[in-house]
Order: structure tokens, then sequence, then C-alpha cells
């Protein structure tokens, strides 16, 4: 089979570059909500309330262990159901597709990224919210002046991670026709019947985006940690995910 | 809530072994347990041997297995299966979709275990290595008697995690037309026509009892001492 690549300067490539942007709005907005999401349920499990517990439990176990895209088709499919009648007929109106795949893939990552606030504030010692407290500072102040940003640099690279993995993720939206990079392809792939160039060209794309999200979260966790770095002359590493 | 629209003899028997008995077409549970368990243990074979490469002083072996974790990990699974399923016909070559989506699955956690495993080695004391080497144990030797075996405890947490993910992952065969788990429950739903929440929720709670029996079966195994006696008969 001949490949043709110069089909990716015409229309095909415009419908990639709209598939990239909407790969981008998607992951901006899931990376957002799920970094909410993440925070209250890792401070809340780090809390350790008997009343939350349950609730987070549940939570974090049943989105961390079930496949994320039968959560988006669950969420996509039983809109109608959950929502009230009236905001479900507005929503149709403009389209849903994409509040539902942010819903799923937020509460999805949120899981994840809640399990790893947990354990960044578990890494921070016991005496820093107790001395925070002797000096006379609230709960919720020592949370967030003395605990928050220790922890926090502690758990950027494997944030980093987890943002990539949205990225990533972001392409299974396809499932419920989100025009996506991975919906552009198989777009192009059926009209033009030029899917080898258009795979490579997205493939190539979800490439450079990753590499670049985690290059730029390796120079956030250098930038961040760089009074511990010129303390003790170590080079912080990213873990793996 | 009308779950027992779903939960029939005749969807059950869809849901947990797919066409099996009536056309002999294996699917559900079934075919997404023998797709994700195939998977991860070639993945973990494949996988070892990139850690170990990835760990190497010498840079012909630690540089390609460091540009295969690097390339794999950057491009969504769903773009692998796509790769691995449309491809090959363009040079005449039908494969199947199964075979496909286990090729994709495959090389996708091979590059995450590749880079476990090299966290493991990573992990275990120099002093160990060096002691081993001292004592006059050859580099092959050193690896698999004092450095693997203590990496692979070290692990096992990280593994755990990654099988999960990797039987998760097997519900992306849908989007071929592969008759797993997610593509049985998603047929049912199309055809009751009003009861998705009730599909979908069943659908998670089969995943979520395999998954957490998964995590659950590796915890045992996180028990050094269980570990030798099952295994080592110690």
């Amino acid at each position: 089979m001949k490949l043709d690549w110069s089909i990716l300067w015409g229309d095909a490539g415009l419908l990639i570059l709209h598939g990239l942007v909407v790969t981008l709005q998607l992951s901006a907005w899931v990376l957002a909500l799920a970094f909410v999401l993440g925070l209250a349920f890792g401070t809340l499990r780090w809390i350790g309330l008997s009343v939350t517990e349950p609730i987070c439990w549940f939570y974090v176990e049943f989105a961390r262990n079930t496949p994320p895209v039968v959560q988006i088709l669950f969420w996509y499919f039983s809109a109608s159901y959950i929502l009230p009648g009236w905001l479900f007929l507005q929503l149709r109106d403009f389209g849903y597709e994409f509040g539902a795949a942010v819903v799923a893939l937020a509460i999805y990552h949120g899981a994840f990224i809640a399990e790893v606030v947990r354990a960044g504030l578990n890494a921070v010692p016991k005496g820093q919210l107790d001395g925070a407290r002797a000096l006379g500072l609230g709960f919720l102040q020592s949370l967030r002046r003395i605990i928050m940003p220790q922890a926090l640099r502690i758990t950027i690279p494997p944030l980093v991670n987890e943002s990539v993995s949205i990225i990533k993720n972001t392409s299974l939206a396809m499932a419920i026709g989100i025009t996506e990079l991975t919906y552009q392809y198989k777009h192009i792939d059926i009209f033009a019947f030029r899917g080898v160039e258009a795979l490579a060209a997205v493939t190539v794309i979800y490439m450079i985006l990753c590499t670049l999200a985690a290059g730029l979260g390796h120079l956030l966790s250098v930038r961040l940690s760089h009074h511990i770095t010129a303390r003790r002359g170590l080079r912080p590493v990213l873990t793996s995910e | 809530m009308q779950f027992e629209r779903v939960w029939t003899a005749a969807n059950w028997e869809r849901l947990l072994v797919g066409d099996l008995f009536n056309k002999g077409v294996m699917g559900g549970l079934l075919l997404t347990l023998v797709l994700g368990l195939s998977s991860i243990v070639i993945a973990t074979l494949l996988g070892a041997g990139i850690g170990v490469m990835r760990s190497s002083t010498r840079r012909a072996l630690s540089v390609p297995a460091a540009i295969y974790v690097q390339a794999f990990r950057s491009v969504p699974l769903l773009i692998l299966i796509f790769w691995a399923y449309f491809f090959p016909p363009t040079f005449g070559v039908q494969v199947s979709k199964f075979t496909s989506v286990l090729i994709a699955l495959t090389l996708f956690t091979t590059a995450y275990i590749g880079e476990i495993v090299h966290g493991g080695i990573r992990s275990v004391a120099s002093g160990h290595i060096e002691a081993a080497r001292a004592l006059g144990m050859s580099r092959l030797e050193t690896q698999l008697r004092i450095v693997l075996p203590q990496a692979f405890f070290n692990m096992l947490p990280a593994l755990a995690g990654r099988y999960v993910v990797s039987i998760k992952n097997t519900s992306l065969a849908f989007l071929i037309g592969l008759a797993d788990l997610t593509e049985i429950g998603k047929q049912i739903g199309a055809r009751l026509m009003t009861a998705p929440i009730e599909v979908y929720v069943t659908l998670l709670m089969i995943y979520f009892v395999v998954n957490r029996g998964l995590s659950l079966l590796m915890r045992l195994l996180e028990d050094r001492s269980r570990f030798n006696r099952i295994f080592l008969r110690i």
C-alpha cells in the first residue's frame, strides 16, 4: 500500500488540529476537577473521621478498581435518569457528551490523586501539626500553611504522572463520540481511507504532548524542591507510575 | 431500579462466558480474564527483561530499554490497539481482534513493568551486590541469587497495582468489537434500552469484585514467610 503523507496538509490535518484542541480542553477540565476532588477526598481520608471514612473508602476503591471507559459509558447513558428532567433537556440541546466524559474521567483520576495526596500528607512528620497547633494556629490554618505546602511538594512527581495518564485517558472519550484526537483518526480512516497516515500523526502528537507534560512537571518539581537540592546536594528523581 | 430485568439467567450466562455454550465463542468475563491474565504473564516476563536491561551499566543495553519504556508509556493504549488491529492489513496480514488486543496490551504493560523492575533492582542496597561480587559470584549469579529475589518483594505492591490496571484496560477491547465483558454489557443495555444504570452498575460491580480479588491475592504474596512456605516449601 502506498502512503500519501500530503493529505495531512489538507482537511485531514485540520481535523487532527481540531481534535488536538478538544483533547487539550478535555485534559485541562479533567485535571482541574480531578485535582479538586483528589485534594478534598485525600485530606478527608488523612483526617480520618469515622463518619466520612466509609464514604471516602467506597469512592476511592470503587473508582480505582473499575475501568474508566465503563465509567464514561455509565455517566453518559444514565445521565437522563440521574439528572432532573428540565436540566437534562437543557444539556441535551448543547450536547452533554463532553460534560459526561469530564465528570467520569475526573471521578476516576480524582480517586488516584486522593491516594497520592493522602500519602503526601502522611509523609509529613506528625510533629509538624502538633507544633503548629501548639503555636496557636487553628486546625485548618495549620493544614493550609504548614502541612499542605510540605505535602504537595512531595506529591509533585506522582501528580505529574497522573496528569500524563489523564492526557492519555482522554482518548477513551471517543467511546461516546467526542471529537478528540483518537476520534479524528477514526473519522479520517473511514471517510478518506488514510488511516495509517492519520494514526501516525496522532501517535506523534500524543508522544509530544506526554513528553512535554512530563518535562514541564520535572522542571516544576526541580524548582519547588530547590531548597532541598541545594542543602543535600541531591537531584530529585521522577518516580515511575 | 429494575435489576431483575438485567439479572436474568440468560444475561448472566452472556456476561460470564459470552456465547460459549450456544455458539462456541468465548466472551464476557471469561474473555476478559483470559486476555488480562495472559497479557499479565507475558508482560511480566518481557518486563523483567526490559527492567534488567534498563538497569545494566552497558549503554548498548540500557539506552534501547529506556527508549522503549519512554515511547510506549507516552502513547494511549487505545492508539496501540488501533495500530495492532488496523496496521497489519496494509501488508495483507489479518490479525484477529483477540491477538491484536493481546499484543497491544502486552507491549503497553511491558513498558510499565520494565520501569517497576528497574525501580525494584535499584532499591537493592549496593552493598549486597558488592559483597556478592567480593565472594566470587559472577555477574549473572549475583543478579539471579542476590538482586532479583530481593527486588521481587520490593516490587510486589507496584506490580499488584499494574495488574489491576491491565485487567481494567482489557475493557478497551470493545472499541474494536471484541466481545469482552464491556461489549456484552453494552449489548444487553442496547437490548433493554431503558435500564442503563442497572446494566452499567452490574458491569462496574463485576469489575470491582475481580480487581479487588486480584489485589487481595497479590497482598497474600507480600507476606514473605507465607510466600516461602507455599512456593519454596521452606
